[in-house]
């Protein structure tokens, strides 16, 4: 009813607004935008063996990742990884997302703290659980035995398998909440005025729920996908050390090769190819359906 | 009212909903499951059931400092994020300020940040503050609360705006009217209308540093881990039902500090 | 209590001007009803007096005090919000108080006047309750008493019943009018809803555009419309458009020729009409204006018929008959007579 526009109330002063604000932007700004800088420089200098670190001003890091299949195997495989891990939570996160947006039980919040609790024990302890799961004699391989389906255990642990389970886990929980506040922001009435104009569940679904949830799915789609790129705990836990992703090899360069200047430069080659597929997929997501 | 067909199709999305539940609840029962285990060697099915694993915990003197230093390091970053990230969140939220949405984003960066770029990032940064002051910051407390104060004002800005923003702005008003000052009004009706949002902003903050594990490693020391660290790094040798049974304790632990969180605010409301 | 006065108030963002140029009196004691269509710059003018709204120009005054610079907190303007604005983790009681305890009145004093102000609103006994435990209307109650409690020169309505349902909200307005006069307030409420203002106003202000159309009683601003706006917004009006032919002579676009006893400017024009004015068939005899009319649409309002016909084939009005015993229902395409006096029509400068 009111015309007017939200406005300070009188005698909020702006020094005030400043004095509270400042504090943070200054520790944020400093903390965040300063390191990346210093790391960007870093990249650009020279690491001769023996000498450490010489100051320089050289792509010949970058170049040396951009020229070396391994180093370029590694991050195409991590971006597969990445992808996959993304589409698997996004299929398997909707409709859980769904169920918990739109239920009446009282168990809702039960339901929201089972999917919070794993989010918050962390990626180790998780990683121990699938390990305990995929081993040789772990649980997996000896209920298949058991049941007389195979003769010798599958060899799941340290392959690209193990590794993409583990991270579709860790990262399902951020899906599923980032689409269930979504899904809640959605009337439910919408859906029920698309099926009284005759749209069956499936049509629904395609000209209602999905192109209104499309904020969040792009939410959650981006959350999951910079996580599961910079993944460490789980490729090195059920990867074991010859699956290589992005996230582990640049520890290795800083922890066991003490090569700053390149274990920088990698840092950020996996932001900038972070950052550059989620603009991408935000484009094209958006070319679609805006 | 539901033909055969629908009640059919909320079977199939209810079961697919149970399935991803499953899923992501699995690692957890069985890391729970091992714990309880007798023998050491993970096979199934197990031997025996025993409590003896949970007994040697303490006895790990990684798991015991890890835990003393993680909850340290998380109290600690908690407290100055919440000091930081509430009156930021008062002034984007309730005042027109220069900037308002670069300065919203700004600090909310930090959460979309990849831990290792963070990690990587702020260990050269505190290696050139180092050379620069001369202070021992890099595997110091100090380093590494204020990097885990990075991680957790992101969270109290969005927690605590949404919940500036979920709050009616005419009770602030009805205040005023009645004849309080910007002071008592932040006192008596702004605070207890945001509790539930910084109660939620410190929980999340909290677990968020005690979790920590990518961004952490970079910045830790000789004989300063985080419990996460001792974690992987136990695992990365063997797993056992000792580690289990540190797992176990953890979960049991984040668990009780939910339910009581759940208490002030339904966590349904805020995630 | 004391008397208001909104002088040239004002109201600028950017550009766009929501409150141009209010001036209103209150006197002490009276009850004022701002009424308009949404957007029409009566909340803010509210939340001006208020002190949430930092007027662009102009001067308040509450009896001899200048609050025009005056912060929000030193106005001491109780005001009931749309939304009751109670404080959710408060008691009702602490509610009420809160006003006397931000005037510093001591504990001991303030039990007596926060049950005294509970009591007025029919609310005695429900102190230790919390908001979230009362109806709506019993929320619109406690809003009311903790804005009466702490004793304000000026009691502000803004838009107060608007959330209550229909029949609650028939009784609030009663008592609301009541407490009002029992305590003397001068008060001024803000609504879009006209039969609201009828009930309740002491005298109306209409306004449209940011602008006061017109002040008045409710006869006066019924009988005597400023303004085409008025005369639409106030009970319904038929209009006529045309043109003022000759002094006293009022001639429709569709070449009826009408005496009207007020028309003195000439040019384009609009005749508005009251719809139950305009009598019918054997009534209209004698009357000074007289025609043939067709009915194309009625409608059974239970008392009252509402009557849509057409003059010519521009000229389309509205009459409303009573629904007496026995009299024949006007049926569509049927021709029939109306008429009405002279002085029944309001001719107005037309506005484009």
């Amino acid at each position: 009813m009111s015309t007017a526009a939200p406005e300070a109330v009188a005698g909020a002063r702006t020094g005030l607004a400043g004095a509270l604000v400042v504090p943070a932007t200054i520790f944020v700004a400093i903390g965040l935008l300063g390191p990346i800088a210093i790391l960007f420089r870093y990249s650009l200098n020279q690491f001769i063996p023996g000498q450490f670190m010489v100051d320089g001003l050289t792509i010949e890091n970058y170049v040396k990742f951009f020229t070396d299949p391994y180093y370029i195997n590694v991050l195409v495989r991590t971006v597969r990884v990445a992808v996959i891990c993304t589409l698997a939570c996004l299929i398997m996160g909707f409709p859980l997302a769904y169920v918990i947006a739109r239920t009446q039980s009282r168990f809702k919040n039960l339901l929201v703290m089972l999917i919070v609790l794993p989010l918050f024990v962390g990626n180790a302890v998780r990683a121990a659980g699938w390990m305990t799961v995929f081993g040789n004699r772990g649980a997996f391989n000896a209920s298949l035995m058991g049941l007389g389906l195979i003769d010798q255990p599958i060899e799941i642990m340290f392959t690209e398998t193990a590794v993409l389970i583990g991270i579709i886990a860790v990262n399902l929980p951020f899906m599923v909440l980032t689409l269930q506040s979504v899904i809640e922001g959605i009337p439910r009435n919408v859906e029920e005025a698309a099926f009284s104009l005759g749209a069956g569940p499936s049509a629904m679904f395609r000209r209602v729920l999905w192109p209104l949830a499309l904020p969040g799915i792009l939410a959650g789609t981006i959350l999951t996908f910079i996580l599961a790129m910079n993944a460490y705990a789980t490729p090195v836990l059920l990867g074991g050390p010859k699956f290589q992703m992005m996230g582990p090899l640049v520890y290795g360069q800083f922890a066991q090769q003490n090569n700053w200047p390149f274990g920088g430069a990698i840092s950020f080659i996996l932001m900038t190819a972070t950052i550059l597929l989620t603009v991408a997929a935000h484009l094209i997501v958006q070319r679609r359906y805006r | 009212m539901s033909t055969p067909r629908t009640s059919f199709g909320r079977m199939a999305l209810n079961g697919a909903a149970g399935l991803s539940l499953g899923f992501i609840l699995l690692p957890l029962i069985f890391v729970t499951w091992l714990a309880f285990f007798r023998q050491e060697i993970p096979s199934f099915p197990p031997e025996g059931y025993s409590l003896k694993w949970f007994s040697a915990v303490p006895g790990n003197k990684n798991f015991v400092e890890g835990f003393v230093l993680s909850l340290q390091v998380g109290v600690l970053a908690t407290l100055i994020g919440l000091l930081l990230g509430v009156p930021a969140s008062l002034a984007l939220v309730r005042h027109r300020i220069a900037l308002g949405p670069a300065v919203n984003t700004l600090l909310l960066l930090p959460l979309v940040m990849p831990g290792i770029v963070l990690g990587t990032s702020l260990y050269v940064f505190q290696i050139e503050t180092e050379i620069a002051t001369g202070l021992p910051l890099l595997g110091s407390l100090a380093g590494l609360v204020a990097a885990h104060t990075l991680v957790v004002v992101p969270w109290v800005v969005r927690l605590v705006t949404a919940s500036l923003q979920g709050s009616d702005r005419s009770i602030e008003e009805a205040a005023q009217n009645l004849g309080a000052g910007p002071l008592t009004t932040f006192w008596r009706i702004t605070l207890p209308s945001i509790r539930p949002g910084i109660v939620a902003a410190g929980l999340f903050g909290f677990v968020t540093s005690f979790g920590n594990l990518e961004m952490s490693l970079f910045l830790v020391g000789p004989g300063r881990i985080t419990l996460p660290i001792a974690i992987l790094q136990y695992l990365e040798w063997k797993i056992d039902p000792t580690v289990a049974a540190a797992s176990v304790i953890q979960i049991v632990l984040i668990g009780a500090a939910m339910i009581i969180t759940d208490r002030y605010v339904k966590l349904s409301r805020v995630v | 209590m004391a008397r208001l006065s909104i002088e040239h108030l004002n109201k600028k963002y950017g550009d766009l001007t929501v409150v141009d140029d209010v001036t209103i009196d209150i006197a002490d004691g009276e009850f004022l009803v701002l009424l308009g269509p949404s957007g029409c710059g009566k909340t803010t003018t509210l939340r001006m007096v208020a002190g949430f709204v930092p007027p662009s120009a102009g001067k308040l005054t509450i009896g001899t005090r200048d609050v025009t610079t005056l912060p929000p907190w030193k106005r001491n303007c109780g005001l009931v919000f749309q939304s009751y604005a109670l404080f959710p983790h408060m008691t009702v009681a602490e509610n009420v108080a809160f006003g006397l305890e931000m005037r510093k009145v001591s504990p001991a004093d303030r039990g007596p006047r926060v049950a005294e102000a509970l009591r007025l609103v029919q609310l005695a006994g429900f102190d230790e309750r919390y908001p979230r435990q009362l109806s709506g209307g019993q929320q619109q109650r406690v809003a009311l008493a903790r804005a009466l409690a702490m004793e304000p020169d000026v009691l502000l309505l803004d838009e107060p019943l608007s959330n209550l349902d229909a029949k609650l909200r028939q009784e609030v307005r009663v008592e609301i009018r009541d407490l009002q006069r029992k305590l003397g307030l001068t008060t001024i409420m803000v609504t879009h809803d006209q039969e609201e203002a009828l009930t309740m106003a002491d005298r109306l202000v209409v306004m449209e555009k940011g602008q006061v159309r017109q002040i008045g009683t409710q006869r006066e601003l019924y009988e005597k419309p400023a303004d085409r706006f008025v005369a639409g917004f106030i009970g319904r009006s038929a209009f006529l458009d045309g043109e003022i032919a000759a002094p006293g002579r009022f001639r429709t676009k569709g070449g009826l020729d009408i005496a009207c006893g007020a028309a003195t400017a000439t040019g384009a024009a609009t005749l508005a009409l009251r719809p139950e004015r305009i009598a019918v068939a054997d009534e209209a005899a004698g009357c000074a204006n007289r025609f043939e009319a067709k009915v194309e649409h009625a409608s059974y309002l239970g008392a009252l018929l509402d009557i849509h016909v057409s003059l010519s084939e521009h000229d389309r009005m509205l009459l409303q008959i009573p629904n007496r015993q026995g009299a024949a229902e006007p049926k569509p395409g049927e021709t029939i007579t109306i008429g009405w006096g002279q002085d029944a029509g309001l001719v107005y400068p037309r506005e484009d």
